[in-house]
C-alpha cells in the first residue's frame, strides 16, 4: 500500500517538475563564430512580432540561470573552449539548441582551417535547426518540439 | 582637384622613394619602396596631409619568387596610392607605422601572423586572429603551410603559461556575454567603476575565409563573402563582385546596378535599426529594442519579398543581379518606406531629446574631428566626429553617380552624436531608395561573365553601414583568385573604443562598444590584439578554465 | 493558533507567495503591453519559481558553504516576517505593536543587505561589482525611503503602523505629503532594482550582478522574496499614504494603480548609472524629503 502511495506522489511530482521546466525554459545565448545572420534572428524571437516571452523563454546573462544553451556557428578553435565552459556551468537539467547550418554542420565554412565544424564535436546537442539563417519562426519552432518531446518521455514512463 | 592632380601629388612627394611607378588602373598609383624608406615615405605623405591608411594587404609571391609583398594602400577621395614593399619570404621584415597611423597596430599584427613578416617596432606581437595554440612557424596565408595540420596541433595543445602581472581588478567582457552578440574578449582593469585599462582578444570568429578564397572560384567565392557577416552581407557580396567585374572588365547591366545600389540602402536601414535597438538594449533601454526591431520588420519583409530571404539575401551574381524589382516589389517598398520615414524621425527626435536616454548618451566618448582622423576611424563613427568621409560620395561606385547620396555628419563626436548620425542616414537611404524607384533603369538583369579572370589587381571599396569596406582581389589567369583581402571597418574602429574606455565609467563601456557598431564576423578574418602596456593581470584559456572549474563544486 | 495560521497561510505565508507571483505577473504582463508584445502565460511565474526550486544548485568552491545557502532564506524570511505587520488585503496585521513601523523598514533593508552579502561571498568579479552595486545603492536610497515612510507617523505622531492608518483618516496623505509619496514610490523601485534602477543587476554590463553564481534554489528564494517584498512594500505605501486599506477590494485597487505607475516608469525610463542613481538620491530625494520633515515639523508645531 505504501509503496503505490509512494509510487503515486513519485509520479506526480515528477509531472510537476517536468512541467515546470518545459513552461520556463530560460535561455542563454552564445556565439561560437557564426557571421551573425542566425544570432540576429535569435534576437529577432525576442522583439514584438515573434516575442518568445508567450512561451516561457527569457534570455538569461548567466549560464549558472539557464536551462537552455542556444547556439550559433560553426565552432572556430577559438572559441571552442569558452563554449564547453559555459556549457559545464550550466547545471542540469540542461540543453543545448544549435540554430543554423553552420552549427548544424559547417555550412559554406565546412573545411576552413579555423573551424571545428558542427557545435556536437563539442558538447551534445538536442535539437538542430538548418537555415541559413532560419527564420525566427522556425527557431521559435524547432525550441518548441523541443519542449515538447521532454513531456513525452515523461508520459512514456507511465 | 581631379583624381590625375592628386595622384601626381603622391608621385612629386615620393620622388626620392619610389623604385618604380605604375597605374593599373585611372584612380590608381603603384609605387614600389623599399622597406627601409617606408617611414620616411608614409611620413612625407602623413606630412603633406594627403590620405588615410584604408588597409595593408600581405601578398604570398610563390616560393619561385620567394618573396611576400606588403601592399600599403592610402586612399584620398577617389584616389589610391599603394606602396608596395617587398621582402624576402623567410625572415622579412617592415618597421612599424603605428606612430603615424594608429589604425595600423591591426594590419601589422594580422600581417606579422598569417604570412610570417616581422614589423618592427610593434609593442604587442601576440596573436590578433589566430586561435590561442596555433603553432608558431605555421603562417596560414603562405601557399604552401598545411592549415589541416596546424589546425590539428591547436586543437590538441595547451596554451602557453602566461604570468600574472599586478592586481588590478579586471572585469572581463566576453566572449558569451549578454552585451556581445557576437563573441570578442575584452579585459579592462577598473577601479571601482572606473575603467583604468583596456586590452581586447578578438578571433573568436576567425574561420580563414581569405584562404578559402584561394581555393574555390570566383562563384563560389560569392556565396563565401555573403556570409563574412549576415548583417552587411549585401555589401560585401557588392564589393567583392565589384571587385571582380573590374578585373574581367565587364560593366553590369545599369539596371541591376540600381538594383543593387536599392538593397544596399534597404540593408542599411536595416541595419541601423537593429543596431539602434542593440546600442538602447546594452545602455539599459528595452523598450526602444522592442519597437526599433518592430519597426525594423517592415524592411525585412520588403526584402524578403524581392529576394526570397531576410538575411543573407544574395542578390548579387557575377555580372548582374538575381531578381528583378516588379511593380508589385515597387508598391510595397514604398509603403514600407513611408513607415520607415515616420519611424526614423521619431527615433530621431527621441534620441536628440530624451533626456533619460540623453543622460547615458550625451558627452559619452567624445572625440574631436582631429582625433577621429588621425586614429583612423570610419564611418558614422567618424561621421558623427565631424569629418565628411564616405566612399559613395568620395568614390562612388555602380550607379552612385546617377542616384547620388549626400553624407550625414555632426560634429558633436559623441555617442549622442553617433545615434543622430545613422537616423540621419536612415532618412537619406528613403530618399535614394525612393529617387531609385523613380528612376530605375529598363534593361537586362545580368550579362555575360567570364568563368576565367585575367590576371590583374583590382581595388574595391564600398561603404557599408559600418563604414569603408575594403577588397583588394588578385586574379592569375585561372577561376580561382590569387588573393583575396579583406578589410573590415570594425577593425578600424577597435582603437576608438581602447582609448575611449579609460578613464570612463565600466557602465558606459557597453554603449561605447556598441557605438561603433562592431562586427566581430567581420574583422574576424583576421585578427589582431591590441594590448596596452602597464600593470594588469591577464586571463588565459588556461587561467579562465581552472576559474570556472574550481568555481564550481559538485 | 490563529497567528500561526496568519503566519504560515493566510494572509502570509502560501497566501503571500501567490499573491507575489500574481503581482509579478501583473508588472511582466504590463511590460509586455508597453512593448508591443503579448506577454507571459498567466501562470508562468508559477512554473518559473518551480522551475529554479527544482534546478540542480551548484556551490561555487569559493564561496562559504553554509552562507551560500542560508542566504536566500534569510531573504525569505525577511519579507515573510515584514509581511505580518502591515495590513495585507486589508485585514488587520496579524502582529502589531509600537515601534512595528521601524521593524517592518528593517526587514525589508534585510533582502537588500542579503544580496549584497551573497555577491560578496560568490568572489566572482561579475558579483562583487553588483554587490558594491546593490549595497551602493542601498546605502543612497534608504535614507530618504525611511524618511518618506515617516512622515505619515509623524503626523500620526506613532511609530505603530495600525495607529498611523487610524490617525490618518483624513485626505490622502499623498495630496498632503506628494514629495515623501513620490520618494517613497521610487525607492521601493530602487529596493526592487526595478529599472532604470537595476544598475546592480545589469545585464548587459555584469552578466546578473550579485546573483550570477546563484541557480536553482537558492536564485529561486531571491527571486520570491523580492516579489514578496513588492507586494509588501506596495502595501505599505498605499496604508500610509492612500488613507489605509480598510477591505480586500481596496487592498486590490490601490496596491494594483501603485503597481501600474511601478511597470510604466519600468518600461519608458532607461537604466541609469550607479553614480546617477546615487546622485538623484541624495541630491533630489533626500532634500525633498527633507524639506517636506521641516515642513511637517513645523506645521504640527503651530498647528497641533
Amino acid at each position: 500500500m505504501s509503496v503505490h502511495t509512494d509510487s503515486l506522489w513519485g509520479g506526480a511530482l515528477e509531472k510537476i517538475k517536468t512541467w515546470a521546466r518545459v513552461n520556463s525554459p530560460w535561455a542563454i545565448h552564445y556565439n561560437s563564430g557564426s557571421c551573425n545572420g542566425c544570432d540576429i534572428e535569435i534576437v529577432a524571437t525576442l522583439t514584438p512580432r515573434y516575442d518568445v516571452e508567450r512561451f516561457g523563454i527569457k534570455l538569461q546573462g548567466s549560464p549558472r540561470h539557464a536551462d537552455v544553451l542556444i547556439c550559433t556557428g560553426p565552432v572556430t578553435l577559438q572559441s571552442r573552449d569558452r563554449l564547453k565552459r559555459i556549457y559545464e556551468q550550466m547545471p542540469d537539467p540542461k540543453f543545448v539548441v544549435a540554430v543554423g547550418s553552420c552549427a548544424t554542420s559547417g555550412g559554406v565554412f565546412q573545411g576552413c582551417y579555423s573551424v571545428v565544424g558542427h557545435i556536437d564535436e563539442v558538447i551534445p546537442v538536442n535539437a538542430y535547426i538548418p537555415g541559413c539563417p532560419p527564420r525566427p519562426e522556425a527557431i521559435i519552432d524547432g525550441v518548441v518540439k523541443l519542449l515538447a518531446s521532454l513531456q513525452a518521455p515523461a508520459k512514456a514512463k507511465k | 582637384m581631379s583624381t590625375d592632380l592628386v595622384l601626381q601629388k603622391v608621385e612629386t612627394l615620393l620622388a626620392g622613394f619610389a623604385k618604380g611607378t605604375a597605374k593599373p588602373e585611372p584612380n590608381r598609383l603603384d609605387l614600389n619602396i623599399d622597406a627601409s624608406d617606408l617611414i620616411a615615405a608614409i611620413t612625407a605623405l602623413r606630412g603633406a596631409r594627403w590620405g588615410y591608411l584604408a588597409a595593408l594587404t600581405g601578398v604570398d609571391l610563390g616560393k619561385e619568387a620567394n618573396q611576400i609583398e606588403a601592399l600599403y594602400h592610402l586612399c584620398e577621395g577617389d584616389a589610391i596610392a599603394t606602396l608596395r614593399v617587398r621582402v624576402p619570404r623567410a625572415g622579412g621584415a617592415v618597421p612599424s607605422v603605428y606612430a603615424l597611423h594608429p589604425n595600423s597596430m591591426f594590419f601589422e599584427r594580422e600581417l606579422m601572423e598569417m604570412f610570417g613578416v616581422t614589423v618592427t617596432g610593434l609593442a604587442d606581437t601576440s596573436h590578433l586572429f589566430l586561435p590561442d595554440g596555433w603553432p608558431d612557424g605555421m603562417y596560414p596565408l603562405l601557399k604552401d603551410t598545411d592549415v589541416k595540420a596546424a589546425a590539428a596541433r591547436t586543437m590538441g595543445s595547451e596554451p602557453p603559461e602566461m604570468g600574472r602581472q599586478g592586481d588590478r581588478f579586471i572585469v572581463p567582457i566576453g566572449p558569451q556575454h549578454p552585451a556581445l552578440k557576437e563573441p570578442g574578449h575584452f579585459e579592462f582593469a577598473v577601479d571601482g567603476e572606473l575603467v583604468t585599462g583596456a586590452t581586447v582578444r578578438l578571433g573568436y570568429v576567425h574561420r580563414g575565409i581569405e584562404r578559402a578564397c584561394e581555393q574555390q572560384n570566383y562563384t563560389q567565392n560569392l556565396y563565401l563573402t555573403e556570409r563574412v557577416c549576415g548583417i552587411c552581407s549585401h555589401s560585401h557580396a557588392n564589393a567583392y563582385v565589384n571587385g571582380v567585374e573590374q578585373l574581367a572588365k565587364v560593366l553590369a547591366p545599369p539596371r541591376a546596378q540600381a538594383i543593387r545600389q536599392l538593397v544596399a540602402c534597404l540593408e542599411r536601414i536595416h541595419s541601423h535599426f537593429l543596431w539602434l535597438g542593440v546600442a538602447a538594449y546594452e545602455a539599459g533601454f528595452e523598450t526602444l529594442l522592442m519597437y526599433s526591431w518592430r519597426d525594423r520588420e517592415v524592411v525585412m519583409d520588403v526584402l524578403e519579398q524581392m529576394t526570397g530571404n531576410r538575411v543573407n539575401y544574395s542578390a548579387s551574381v557575377l555580372g548582374g543581379v538575381k531578381y528583378d524589382v516588379t511593380a508589385a516589389h515597387a508598391a510595397a517598398i514604398r509603403r514600407a518606406m513611408d513607415t520607415i520615414e515616420e519611424r526614423a524621425t521619431h527615433y530621431l527626435h527621441v534620441v536628440t531629446t530624451d533626456t533619460s536616454f540623453l543622460a547615458r548618451a550625451q558627452g559619452i566618448g567624445v572625440t574631436s574631428t582631429e582625433e577621429a582622423d588621425a586614429l583612423g576611424l570610419l564611418g558614422p563613427t567618424l561621421r558623427a566626429a565631424g569629418v565628411t568621409r564616405d566612399v559613395r560620395v568620395d568614390a562612388p561606385y555602380g550607379s552612385y553617380q546617377q542616384f547620388p547620396v549626400t553624407a550625414s555628419v555632426d560634429s558633436a563626436g559623441d555617442l549622442a552624436a553617433r545615434f543622430k548620425v545613422r537616423m540621419l542616414e536612415t532618412l537619406e537611404s528613403v530618399r535614394v531608395i525612393r529617387a531609385i524607384l523613380d528612376g530605375l533603369p529598363e534593361g537586362d538583369l545580368t550579362v555575360k561573365f567570364p568563368r576565367k579572370i585575367p590576371a590583374g589587381e583590382t581595388i574595391s571599396r564600398f561603404e557599408a553601414p559600418r563604414g569603408e569596406l575594403f577588397y583588394y582581389i588578385k586574379s592569375n589567369g585561372t577561376d580561382k583568385p590569387e588573393r583575396v583581402k579583406i578589410r573590415t571597418p570594425s577593425i578600424c574602429n577597435w582603437i576608438y573604443v581602447l582609448t575611449k574606455a579609460v578613464g570612463s565609467q565600466m557602465a558606459d563601456v557597453p554603449p561605447l562598444l556598441a557605438g561603433i557598431d562592431p562586427c566581430f564576423s567581420c574583422n574576424d578574418r583576421m585578427i589582431v590584439v591590441n594590448r596596452h602596456g602597464g600593470d594588469r593581470r591577464i586571463w588565459t584559456r588556461e587561467d579562465l578554465r581552472r576559474h570556472a572549474s574550481t568555481q564550481t563544486r559538485r | 493558533m490563529r497567528a500561526l495560521f496568519n503566519l504560515l497561510f493566510f494572509p502570509g505565508g502560501l497566501f503571500l507567495i501567490v499573491l507575489a507571483l500574481a503581482y509579478e505577473w501583473v508588472d511582466r504582463k504590463l511590460l509586455a503591453r508597453f512593448q508591443n508584445r503579448i506577454g507571459p502565460r498567466w501562470f508562468q511565474t508559477v512554473a518559473d519559481i518551480v522551475k529554479l526550486l527544482v534546478k540542480e544548485e551548484i556551490t561555487p568552491a569559493t564561496a562559504h558553504p553554509i552562507l551560500f545557502g542560508v542566504l536566500p532564506v534569510v531573504a525569505m524570511a525577511g519579507a515573510l516576517t515584514a509581511a505580518l505587520y502591515v495590513p495585507l488585503l486589508g485585514f488587520r496585521p496579524a502582529f502589531s505593536f509600537k515601534g512595528d513601523l521601524i521593524v517592518t523598514l528593517y526587514l525589508l533593508s534585510l533582502l537588500t543587505m542579503s544580496i549584497g552579502m551573497a555577491g560578496w561571498n560568490s568572489t566572482s568579479r561579475f558579483t562583487m561589482m553588483g554587490a558594491t552595486r546593490a549595497l551602493t545603492q542601498l546605502f543612497s536610497y534608504e535614507a530618504p525611503f525611511m524618511l518618506a515612510l515617516l512622515g505619515p507617523a509623524i503626523v500620526a505622531q506613532s511609530w505603530q503602523i495600525s495607529e498611523i492608518v487610524a490617525a490618518n483618516q483624513g485626505p490622502w496623505l499623498l495630496l498632503t505629503q506628494p514629495f515623501g509619496f513620490v520618494v517613497a514610490l521610487i525607492g521601493l523601485m530602487g529596493k526592487l532594482e526595478m529599472p532604470p534602477f537595476d544598475a546592480p543587476k545589469a545585464k548587459t554590463e555584469i552578466v546578473a550582478g550579485a546573483l550570477t553564481e546563484y541557480s536553482g534554489r537558492g536564485l529561486g528564494l531571491f527571486h520570491l522574496g523580492k516579489e514578496m517584498e513588492l507586494v509588501v512594500g506596495l502595501t505599505l505605501i498605499a496604508a500610509l499614504y492612500m488613507g489605509g486599506i480598510a477591505n480586500p477590494l481596496e487592498f486590490f485597487g490601490k496596491t494594483l494603480l501603485l503597481l501600474v505607475i511601478l511597470s510604466t516608469l519600468h518600461a519608458i525610463l532607461t537604466r541609469l548609472r550607479i553614480d546617477q542613481t546615487v546622485g538623484l538620491w541624495w541630491r533630489y530625494g533626500a532634500v525633498a524629503v527633507l524639506l517636506q520633515w521641516l515642513a511637517l515639523i513645523a506645521w504640527k508645531g503651530i498647528v497641533a
